[in-house]
């Protein structure tokens, strides 16, 4: 399961990493590994240089008891699962200030007072809580343009999924429903048809399907998720958006 | 994941800029539009959209920050 999981996570982080956003500057590694279905030492070492991605699944592995690339850790951490409730919420709140460099501390114990203690360690969560966070100008005024790019940027970086209604060579086509912004705060709009890009030469990517469910990180089909982690994508990410737009209800958010 | 980066606009135009982060890496193509951020400026980034521009005292902060973080992952590029 360690080697399942060191190839799920990769798969996850290869994107955004491929395009300079974040990790070390490996994606020619990352690929080739994806691609020759391999989670040798190398390509662990590559995802212990990723600057947050990698605390946060140590941050679950230490809260669960088990091993940092056992699956269930980065798929609890992409997708969502059980061991996000496992992790005490003081360990998250002192994680966020001690482990992921960076963030005003003043604003990480804003959050987790406006919260109540319930918020998850899950990825769309961090992702959505930096857009609730930080101070973009106009405030409440901000222009219907800079709302767009804000979701746009939100969506492509959360963990979204889809079902394939189409499959191209390196392009599918699938349903989606995309992050908007207003003044109600975020929400899902209704189902889309988009393209996203993907490696055949990725398992399990040769074989996949119309009707398949992918996860997709930044404009980049991941994986193929099970019926389980499909609910669970969805249930954890309606979750973090409630929990986000509480916060930003509370008057934390875009301060 | 995407993390959020802090930088210095180095140059920039028609709402687009190169921004050299303070862990070492630069984007050459970050959209500054929503901030209006011009050659100068410490803008936060997150993934290729700024979203704030940082006074002087708080760049220097993420920057301390930043270098902590390189040496915790051994990914310092200086």
């Amino acid at each position: 399961m360690k080697g399942d999981g060191v190839l799920f996570h990769a798969k996850h982080a290869f994107m955004p990493n491929s395009l300079g956003y974040c990790g070390p500057d490996e994606r020619g590694q990352i690929q080739r590994e994806l691609e020759g279905n391999r989670s040798d030492d190398a390509l662990v070492q590559t995802l212990q240089r990723f600057e947050a991605a990698y605390p946060f699944l140590k941050l679950i592995a230490r809260s669960s008891g088990r091993d940092v690339f056992d699956y269930s850790v980065p798929e609890a951490y992409w997708i969502g699962n059980r061991l996000l409730d496992l992790v005490p919420v003081s360990d998250f709140y002192s994680f966020s200030h001690h482990e992921i460099k960076g963030r005003d501390p003043e604003k990480v114990r804003e959050v987790f007072k406006q919260l109540d203690g319930v918020a998850p360690p899950h990825h769309t969560f961090y992702v959505m809580s930096t857009y609730a966070t930080t101070a973009v100008p106009d405030g409440p005024n901000v222009s219907n343009e800079a709302r767009r790019k804000i979701a746009e940027v939100v969506d492509n970086c959360r963990i979204s999924w889809g079902t394939v209604r189409e499959v191209g060579k390196d392009e599918l086509q699938v349903k989606v429903r995309r992050v908007t912004v207003d003044d109600g705060g975020l929400s899902l709009t209704g189902p889309v048809v988009k393209k996203v890009r993907y490696n055949p030469e990725v398992r399990p990517f040769g074989t996949v399907k119309e009707g398949d469910v992918v996860s997709i990180h930044w404009n980049y089909a991941c994986d193929v998720l099970t019926p389980r982690q499909t609910g669970n994508i969805s249930k954890y990410t309606h979750s973090d958006i409630s929990l986000i737009n509480r916060l930003m209800k509370s008057g934390e958010g875009r301060k | 994941m995407c993390v959020t980066r802090a930088g210095k606009v180095v140059s920039a135009s028609q709402g687009r800029a190169r921004v050299e982060f303070f862990d070492g890496r630069a984007l050459d193509d970050v959209d500054v539009s929503v901030v209006n951020a011009k050659k100068g400026a410490f803008v936060e980034v997150f993934g290729n959209l700024a979203l704030s521009v940082l006074s002087p005292a708080e760049a220097k902060r993420r920057k301390e920050a930043w270098s902590e973080v390189a040496k915790a992952v051994g990914a310092t590029r200086e």
